[in-house]
C-alpha cells in the first residue's frame, strides 16, 4: 500500500489529498498491465471505469469517415483516460491501446468512486476540480493542435 | 518541479502527446512521442501554475518519418 502511495502521490489526479484519502482511492483501484498494442477500451461500448497512467504508454484512436481507427493522440505516465464515460455515462468516445510493453494502469470503478465522492466530499471536491483541470488541458492542447494557438 | 507537457507537432501529420515529466522541456531537447522521435523548437507556458506543477505547451518536429493514419 505505501509504494502505492508514493506512486500516487506523483499523479496529478489525487493532488491537494491527504495520504488517508489516495489510500482510500487505491483500495477502491484495479491494477492492469498490457502488452504493446493491447486494446485496453473499445470504441463506442459502455464505460463505467476511469485509468491512470502509472507506467507507459496508450494511443487514442478515433473512428475516421471511412470507419479505420487512427492515433489522434498519445498519454503517457500519470495521465488519465476513460473520464468522459465515466463523467456523462455515454459510450467510450475513443479507444485505447498499449503503445509500450507492460504499461500499467489503474482503474476506478463509476459506482465505487461515486460512493467514494460522496462519503467524503472533501476528496470529491478535489478529485473533480483535478479532472476538470485535466479535461482544460486536454481541450488546450486539442485547441492549439487544430489551430496553431493557445 | 513537475511539469505537464502539450507536444504538438509541426506541420500536422502526427497526433502529439500529454506527458507528465520531472525534466524541464527545453528547446533542443529531443523527445519520443509514440513510436516517433522529435525534437523541440518552443516551449510556451500553456496555463497558470498550481503549487510545484507547470503547464507547458511544447512545439516538437520530427527526427524520424510519423506514421502516416
Amino acid at each position: 500500500m505505501h509504494d502505492l502511495r508514493a506512486l500516487m502521490v506523483q499523479i496529478e489526479l489525487f493532488r491537494g489529498l491527504t495520504e488517508a484519502q489516495i489510500d482510500k482511492l487505491v483500495a477502491i483501484s484495479q491494477r492492469e498491465v498490457y502488452p504493446a498494442n493491447a486494446t485496453i477500451l473499445n470504441h463506442n461500448m459502455p464505460g463505467d471505469n476511469l485509468y491512470i497512467i502509472v507506467s507507459g504508454e496508450v494511443a487514442v484512436l478515433k473512428r475516421g469517415a471511412a470507419g479505420q481507427f487512427y492515433p489522434a493522440l498519445y498519454l503517457g505516465e500519470g495521465q488519465i483516460f476513460g473520464e468522459v464515460a465515466l463523467l456523462d455515462q455515454g459510450t467510450r468516445s475513443a479507444a485505447i491501446t498499449a503503445v509500450q510493453a507492460d504499461t500499467v494502469v489503474y482503474a476506478l470503478g463509476r459506482q465505487a468512486f461515486d460512493a467514494l465522492c460522496q462519503s467524503d466530499l472533501a476528496l470529491g471536491f478535489h478529485v473533480m476540480r483535478n479532472l476538470a483541470l485535466d479535461l482544460a488541458f486536454k481541450l488546450r492542447h486539442r485547441n492549439y493542435d487544430m489551430s496553431g494557438d493557445v | 518541479m513537475i511539469y505537464k507537457v502539450s507536444y504538438v507537432v509541426l506541420g500536422g501529420g502526427h497526433p502529439g502527446s500529454i506527458k507528465t515529466q520531472t525534466d524541464q522541456p527545453r528547446v533542443g531537447d529531443r523527445v519520443r512521442l509514440g513510436p516517433n522521435e522529435f525534437e523541440i523548437v518552443e516551449v510556451q507556458r500553456m496555463m497558470p501554475e498550481r503549487d510545484d506543477l507547470q503547464f507547458l505547451h511544447a512545439t516538437v518536429k520530427p527526427l524520424t518519418q510519423p506514421e502516416t493514419s
